[in-house]
């Protein structure tokens, strides 16, 4: 026996897992979970944009151009973010996934590659515009809160971005290691 | 197993989403091979894509996930079935899926029809793998 022999044949030797008696529940139970998670997505998303516009129209923002204007760029900024990221998702869910191993591979690397354009250079423009639909708010938050609640909504904005930042440093190294990995065949 | 080193957790997660893509890919089956290729072919697809997920790629702290095997009485051979884990996790992905194939015993022609390279392909880096994998049980290194 070859020294692979022997590894294969210890290998084959390994205790098999139990093929689980609530097995085809569990594949139900999943299928039903990802559907209602779909509905429950949907829902949160809908209830989100229906609260901008009537938080919009409550403070009578179109009767004030510049808190219009920077209220329609960060909408409009979250809008295109999650756009993306809808796109992405259903890029992944649409791949074939009974195709050979390298054509589902060059699907995923293409994947990654979007992913990365989308992280350097669609996040990078629409936080920047998100930036400046905030500060084209600063005057009227100004004018109308207080001095302490004025530096508060400053400071924890300043905070979230920092946040948001390092989140998608730490985003784009994952997704670089990924494809790297995946493009290591050979 | 060894695509998520032999964590049976894991591993079963995989095998339910495995489940789910097949019933949700049934009406794209179209015979041009057999269905257990299909099969083969989406499970190894599936590792692939779910390998993104955060729990995936998190390294694991000790295998102490390990199924316990028949030859418990031989540590020695315990321990070069956990360092085989641990070679399998050191090669690329596509190394790791024809290894896996050819570990779980299918024949070479069918491998090729799951990765979708040629028989000679398949079989040069069968080959290739067999003796990297070895010299990594037994010498530590890949």
């Amino acid at each position: 026996m070859t020294a692979f022999e022997d590894l294969k044949s210890q290998w084959n030797n390994q205790d098999q897992p139990e093929t689980p008696e609530d097995g085809a529940k569990k594949v139900v139970d999943k299928i039903n979970a990802i559907r209602s998670k779909q509905r429950i997505t949907n829902i949160v998303l809908g209830a989100t944009v229906m609260v901008l516009i009537a938080f919009f129209l409550y403070i009578s923002a179109h009767k004030f151009p510049p808190v219009m204007i920077g209220l329609l760029i960060m909408m409009g900024s979250l809008l295109i973010r999650i756009s993306l990221e809808f796109y992405s998702i259903n890029y992944l869910k649409k791949m074939n996934v009974s195709v050979v191993y390298e054509a589902f591979k060059s699907q995923m690397v293409t994947y990654y590659r979007q992913r990365i354009k989308v992280h350097f250079i669609a996040t990078p423009l629409i936080i920047i515009s998100y930036c400046i639909g905030f500060v084209l708010l600063l005057p009227a938050f100004k004018a109308n809160l207080s001095n302490g609640f004025y530096n508060y909504i400053l400071v924890s904005a300043i905070v979230v971005l920092i946040g948001l930042g390092l989140f998608i440093a730490m985003e784009i190294k994952k997704e670089i290691s990924l494809l790297n990995e995946i493009k290591q065949d050979h | 197993m060894g695509y998520v080193k032999g964590n049976k957790t894991l591993a079963s997660d995989i095998a339910q989403e495995v489940f789910v893509k097949v019933w949700k890919s049934l009406e794209e089956f179209r015979e041009e091979s057999t269905i257990s290729t299909w099969i083969y072919r989406i499970t190894v697809n599936t590792c692939l894509l779910e390998l993104r997920k955060k729990k995936y790629i998190q390294p694991y702290q000790e295998y102490d996930l390990l199924p316990e095997t028949q030859e418990t009485s031989h540590p020695n051979k315990e321990k070069q079935l956990k360092k085989m884990y641990q070679c399998i996790a050191k090669l690329s992905k596509g190394n790791q899926a024809i290894i896996l194939l050819e570990l779980e015993g299918l024949p070479q022609k069918e491998i090729s029809e799951i990765i979708g390279i040629s028989h000679e392909a398949v079989r040069v880096r069968v080959h290739r793998i067999k003796s990297s994998l070895t010299k990594c049980v037994k010498n530590d290194s890949i």
